[in-house]
């Protein structure tokens, strides 16, 4: 049966049909831009630093850089522009407005604080006149320590989120007052569902800082469990890395068809795609820790086994994107096997931006798959393949699909033109083009051993042995994607601060998304039973934690044997690194 | 032209990864290309495909251009 789904006010933008909630969603994407603006040129940095291209940092600030680097991007950028589509879904989806705009405001406002905090303890570490410091990484475990501040802030972040979660529900729940025998809108129910894993894993991280980081860092307690803390940190971080992407999956899902010029194709699949991802995202975390003495084999054989179920709901994206996308070209006249492909709207930025996304998510999974392999994880741990494969995740299906949805967005809560479909075309393929040189470069390293997280990966002494090429060239390939993507990223900014300027245009698209082939009313009622699948997703965590956290808090105790941790940025005691050097080269 | 100018930029951006990856994948057949090598034969597949997509579908490039004037 086919169903058109499409907002009631279909002939006018976000921001007439939803003035107050436009300015909130515009304010979350313009802090998702600086974050972007600032995080993506310290990747330059980084890579020009690591690949000896130009060096105007001390090694030792390195990871001042890399931590900015990765909280900004991976935490900021993402999350603020997630809180901004998931407003507007919501409110588009359900037609209707968020319960009280001054609470959306709030978790915003708490979200913005929460990331000063973070960022001005990271900056403490090349500011003298900053007594604080955070060189801890995206990963902040222990036995790195930051300043108090630090976790403050990442607290009041993640509590705005949740606020945000609790915002979108009060919103669903109002509207389902008002209509009680609806099926849940596809875009509120994608919405939802990662609300809820989103409240599962970061319990965690909310444990680890509350009960052990923060309270260590203030003197509290004198040491922590440090393998406990990177447990409770990977429970979160692997659910972290699908927080970012289901907003990525909501556009391919219900943007990539409208703008091809069809219908997504399931709308039952979808929603049992979004199910799967509830139930399935958290209890794998422990695959990011195969390395880690101090958890058993058993415990890391099923987290894999776990991981690799994740493939299902992933490849049934592909499939369900794709057919949407075929349906679209057909619709505009394409024929054959392969000749639809030609049908489809490359010239709009929108529509090739996440289509090129989707594609590198394609080769990000086949290097995620080898990752999430027990055995041969082991070849590439800790190696620059790791860095290359989520520079395709969240670099490219993530970044790309979010820079791509802007060029719609933006006009969209704004009210003003783009400025420039051109620059925003050759935006896109400049980041793909980035990309393949830097990834590709980063996974070949990765394979001959080079190490990540380090100012100085070429050791004396000793000769990487590249399959192919030499050390040299990947260096090169890295510094060249590096430079094109930050190319990539000022044509996206300059195009975005343009569009600001425009004039106000009464000529902008409706606020309007996909409809579906197979509508909700093909799908059991069951599957909009949300109460149902987090119970079953709060038992596959217990089912998957419990075993190995009473294990280690067993061997290592709850507070640790006495780790009194390291500030990295502070000072380096020369006898230290000789003490060090003495017990690699007696 | 047999494809939009957008869809040509795109098919050349895929092409890129193809390239960089077809080296990879010779070195297993023992053929080891240098970088400039590499650039020649990225340089050639691009070509190719300019030339494919802007020749007439009918091949007739003389008729289509006395047409088309």
């Amino acid at each position: 049966m086919e169903v058109t789904r499409m907002s009631s006010t279909a002939s006018r933008t976000y921001l007439d049909q939803f003035p107050a909630e436009a300015k909130v969603i515009k304010a979350a994407f313009w802090s998702s831009f600086m974050a972007l603006a600032i995080g993506g040129l310290l990747g330059l940095v980084q890579a020009l630093h690591r690949t000896d291209v130009l060096r105007f940092i001390d090694s030792a600030d390195y990871y001042t850089v890399l931590t900015a680097h990765g909280i900004l991007l991976a935490i900021t950028f993402t999350i603020f522009f997630l809180v901004g589509i998931f407003t507007w879904a919501v409110t588009t989806s359900l037609d209707r407005g968020v319960v009280d705009i001054r609470f959306t405001w709030a978790w915003y406002i708490m979200m913005v604080v929460g990331t000063i905090l973070v960022g001005v303890s990271i900056l403490g570490g090349v500011v003298d006149a900053i007594p604080m410091y955070a060189d801890v990484l995206f990963t902040f475990y222990a036995p790195l320590q930051a300043h108090p501040a630090f976790y403050v802030g990442l607290v009041l972040f993640v509590v705005g989120s949740w606020l945000a979660g609790a915002d979108w529900f009060r919103t669903w729940w109002a509207w389902r007052k008002e209509n009680p025998d609806e099926r849940i809108p596809l875009p509120t129910f994608m919405a939802l569902t990662t609300t809820l894993f989103w409240y599962l894993c970061t319990l965690g991280v909310a444990l680890s800082i509350l009960v052990f980081l923060l309270p260590w860092s203030l003197g509290i307690v004198d040491s922590v469990n440090p393998l406990l803390t990177r447990t409770l940190f990977w429970y979160f971080g692997h659910a972290v890395v699908y927080f970012w992407l289901m907003p990525a999956y909501m556009m391919w899902y219900i943007m990539l068809p409208k703008l091809s010029g069809g219908k997504l194709f399931s709308d039952p699949l979808a929603r049992v795609v979004f199910v799967l991802f509830l139930l399935l995202s958290t209890p794998v975390g422990i695959h990011h820790q195969y390395l880690d003495p101090g958890i058993a084999e058993g415990y890391k054989f099923i987290a894999m086994t776990n991981t690799m179920f994740l493939l299902l709901p992933s490849l049934l994206t592909a499939f369900t994107v794709v057919a949407s996308m075929e349906h679209g070209a057909r619709q505009r006249g394409g024929t054959g096997y392969l000749g639809w492909l030609k049908a489809l709207p490359w010239r709009d930025p929108v529509f090739t931006g996440m289509a090129l996304a989707g594609l590198m998510f394609a080769a990000a999974g086949f290097s995620g798959m080898i990752n999430a392999g027990m055995n041969i994880n082991y070849l590439v741990h800790n190696s620059w393949w790791v860095v290359g494969h989520f520079h395709l995740t969240v670099g490219t299906a993530v970044a790309l699909t979010f820079m791509a949805a802007a060029y719609w967005f933006i006009p969209q809560v704004t009210g003003k033109e783009l400025w420039s479909r051109q620059l925003a075309l050759g935006q896109v393929l400049v980041w793909f083009v980035g990309m393949t040189f830097m990834s590709n470069a980063m996974h070949r390293a990765g394979l001959f051993g080079m190490p990540r997280r380090t100012a100085e990966p070429q050791y004396q002494g000793f000769n990487f042995d590249p399959a192919v090429g030499t050390v040299g060239e990947i260096n090169a390939q890295v510094a060249l994607g590096a430079v094109l993507l930050t190319v990539a990223l000022a044509m996206f900014l300059l195009n975005m601060v343009l569009t600001s300027f425009n004039d106000d245009s009464d000529s902008l698209p409706a606020n309007t998304y996909a409809g579906t082939l197979s509508g909700p009313e093909d799908s059991p009622a069951v599957l909009d039973n949300l109460k149902l699948w987090t119970a079953i997703a709060v038992v596959l965590v217990i089912v998957g934690y419990t075993l190995p956290l009473a294990s280690i808090v067993e061997s290592g105790g709850l507070f640790g044997p006495d780790i009194g941790g390291f500030q990295l940025a502070i000072e380096t005691d020369p006898a230290l690194v000789l003490e060090s050097v003495r017990e690699v080269m007696p | 032209m047999r494809i939009s100018k957008g869809a040509l930029l795109v098919v050349i951006a895929v092409l890129i990864p193809f390239v960089v990856e077809f080296r990879t994948a010779l070195s297993w057949f023992g053929i080891e290309l240098s970088v400039l090598e590499s650039l020649v034969l990225g340089g050639a597949a691009i070509l190719a495909v300019v030339l494919w997509a802007v020749w007439p579908p009918n091949g007739n490039a003389e008729a289509e251009l006395s047409g088309s004037r």
